[in-house]
């Protein structure tokens, strides 16, 4: 009897051997708690979603074999030491064939070093600072450089000015807040000036995160006497800001915080005081594709939940990775990640509808401009082909 | 001239609002020799609270303050009688397990906050938040102002208290000398009770009004802690008038070195610190203890 269960014992462990190997394995660490969890918790969700879709369908297609995904899927908590050494974990113990990154440039920074110590392609959806890539060949993004939005921005109000609804020459009144993030957006706009003789930055202040009085800041800009406003801020930083702009009666021509304004927080903080204000995103629910379409349809049937650039990307980023490990044929690192670094995704959900990385690692794709409408509304007013409605410009007196 | 009155009136209303989230402070340092690290985290209830009431019940924020005050005085003087008490006492100064316990007491409330709220970002909308008042040219935000009266009327309540109630008095006496308080009768360890419940009103009173400014989660409230530590320095550690004085300096400094220099903003924090860090050295008693070092010499002389 007693070598009969040895038989089975063996037998069941034999067999159970392949069955092991026709998993993928994915490892995801997300601030799904602590100060970035928002976002966070909305990476969660639709990280799972599309794992579950791809399950749902079969599992992912490997070198001729029907493969299913298992995610493990950690918190860090929003603390940057913890997230890297979660990804270590998940390469060392829980033995993942590649992992998806986190959210917010400083996580995703600290995470990123790990890939390349044990050479495992690491995908991130939720980092946009340019210095996290380039560094490792095992490191991708599928956020394009802040820079680029700053430059979208402004490819944006040049059209403007070539509809003769804003006439050059303008000068800018440039606030960024003192991270990576609004380092890059400066730099962004600073490279159009640059080679555009039609615009000035008249004054370029940076601020610190959650400043407690910005009367200073707003008090120099009010002398500057500028015709544009473009500012990079974090949610909190653009609601306090806004309100004192508002409460000290100043007006430009036009005014953008970077990715900040349709945010449904800040209308409701600012009510019409955010009517006319234009931001850019990495993705918007109105671009007109139909595939953006039936996303936003199944995304909210699955979920309950209107979906946001931060579901998009990365819902798209954990198809990005699949897509890469059905091309590479095998659960082989080295595979995947020539996968990545050649992937080009057609009929993405992502502005231009083609998803790819460029030789740093990073995706270089379309930002989306948007503007806020009085009532609550919001237009698509870039790209030009995409629209929803038409920029107005200049913003009108109140 | 009319940017010179407009800068130094936005001073006097930003030091309104950086004295009344640092009162909260100075009371509990005064009485009890110990630093409140929790104190950003109830500012961040506070503010949450006054969130939970303006959104259920549609309640004013200022006319909150009637709710939350007495509310979070309760609670500090629950906080004291469960966990605060039994701290070792120290004459000398703050013991880093009362530095310990309160920091780890904030990180109880922002994750009590996180559990409770979550992360989204939370404000209040009300008819006046965007609204302001023009004089002397300048525009000056009505909730700016309204925390400009209720700072001006806590300092004013306080110095009643402090100076014509027993209570006052009592305070007063420990905050000099806790044993010659007790040998006089003076019950120490109900004061101090009663100390860290007017702190924590204050500290309260400070989120509600924040929460009219600014847009809020649950790890607000950090740098307005590091600047309250700067003004209770420069104030002197345990005089609220000091503290008035400290957040006037302060926020003069900040405004003018703004309007009338070529500083970038963003040196605003840098400015902070580097005054606390000179006062520590320079004049270790604050303004006040400066006022007193002269004001000794002039007598010598």
């Amino acid at each position: 009897m007693s070598r009969f269960a040895s038989i089975a014992v063996f037998l069941v462990v034999l067999l159970g051997l392949p069955a092991r190997a026709q998993e993928i394995k994915i490892g995801a660490v997300l601030p799904v708690t602590g100060k970035e969890s928002k976002i966070g918790g909305a990476y969660k969700q639709a990280t799972e979603l599309a794992v579950k879709e791809a399950n749902d369908a079969g599992g992912v297609q490997v070198g001729g074999k029907k493969m299913k995904v298992n995610l493990t899927l950690l918190d860090d908590t929003s603390d940057a030491a913890k997230s890297a050494q979660l990804v270590e974990q998940l390469i060392t113990q829980d033995k993942v064939h590649a992992i998806l990154g986190g959210y917010g440039s400083h996580l995703v920074q600290a995470q990123s070093v790990v890939p390349d110590r044990y050479g495992v392609p690491y995908l991130s959806g939720g980092a946009g600072a340019t210095a996290i890539f380039g560094r490792s060949k095992w490191v991708f993004g599928t956020l394009s450089p802040v820079e680029h939005l700053a430059l979208t921005q402004m490819q944006f109000l040049d059209d403007l000015v070539k509809q003769g609804k804003l006439k050059t020459p303008l000068t800018i009144a440039l606030v960024t807040e003192n991270t990576e993030h609004g380092n890059d957006y400066a730099k962004g706009v600073n490279e159009f000036v640059k080679s555009h003789p039609g615009y000035k930055v008249a004054i370029a202040e940076k601020f610190e995160l959650n400043t407690t009085d910005y009367h200073p800041l707003l008090q120099r800009v009010a002398e500057a006497k500028t015709d544009l406003f473009l500012a990079d801020s974090h949610l909190e930083d653009f609601i306090a800001m806004h309100r004192t702009y508002t409460q000290m009666g100043l007006h430009h021509l036009m005014l953008t915080h970077g990715a900040r304004g349709s945010d449904t927080a800040a209308r409701k903080a600012l009510g019409p005081a955010t009517d006319y204000i234009f931001a850019s995103g990495w993705w918007s629910d109105l671009l007109p594709y139909p595939q953006v379409k039936e996303f936003n349809v199944r995304y909210k049937k699955e979920t309950g939940v209107e979906p946001q650039w931060y579901h998009a990307m990365a819902y798209e980023t954990t198809r990005a990775l699949l897509t890469a490990i059905s091309k590479a044929g095998s659960l082989d690192p080295e595979k995947i990640r020539a996968a990545l670094a050649s992937l080009r995704m057609e009929r993405s959900i992502v502005p231009g509808q083609v998803l790819y990385f460029t030789k740093t690692g990073q995706s270089d794709l379309p930002f989306v401009v948007t503007q806020n409408k009085p009532g609550g509304k919001v237009d698509l007013v870039w790209p030009k082909e995409d629209a929803t409605g038409p920029a107005v410009a200049p913003i009108p007196r109140s | 001239m009319q940017k010179l009155v407009v800068v130094a009136l936005n001073s006097l209303l930003t030091a309104g609002l950086y004295a009344t989230m640092s009162y909260g402070l100075a009371v509990i340092y005064g009485v009890m020799r110990i630093i409140n690290l929790a104190h950003a985290g109830l500012m961040m209830l506070a503010a949450y609270a006054t969130f939970a009431l303006n959104d259920r019940f549609a309640l004013d924020p200022f006319l909150s303050l009637l709710v939350v005050a007495p509310a979070f005085f309760l609670l500090g003087m629950a906080l004291y009688a469960t966990v605060i008490r039994w701290l070792p006492r120290s004459s000398a100064g703050p013991s880093m397990q009362s530095l310990l316990l309160l920091f780890g007491l904030w990180l109880v409330l922002q994750n009590l906050a996180y559990a409770i709220w979550g992360g989204d970002t939370q404000s209040i909308l009300t008819p006046y938040t965007m609204s302001s008042v023009e004089f002397f040219g300048g525009r000056f935000g009505v909730p700016q102002i309204l925390v400009f009266a209720v700072s001006i009327l806590s300092l004013v309540g306080l110095n009643v208290v402090l100076r014509r109630t027993y209570l006052g008095k009592a305070i007063r006496a420990v905050t000099q000398n806790r044993d010659a308080a007790m040998l006089s009768g003076v019950n120490a360890g109900w004061i101090a009770a009663v100390a860290f419940g007017i702190g924590t009103a204050f500290a309260a009173m400070g989120g509600s009004m924040l929460s009219t400014l600014y847009a809020f989660t649950p790890d607000f409230g950090r740098s307005f802690l590091l600047k309250a530590f700067c003004i209770i320095v420069l104030g002197g550690m345990e005089s609220f008038t000091g503290v008035a004085v400290g957040a006037l300096v302060l926020s003069f400094i900040e405004n003018f070195a703004s309007a009338y220099t070529s500083i970038p903003v963003s040196f605003q924090d840098a400015i902070s610190f580097t005054l606390l860090v000179v006062v520590l050295v320079a004049a270790p008693g604050g303004l006040p203890g400066l006022w007193r070092m002269l004001d000794r010499r002039a007598v010598a002389r």
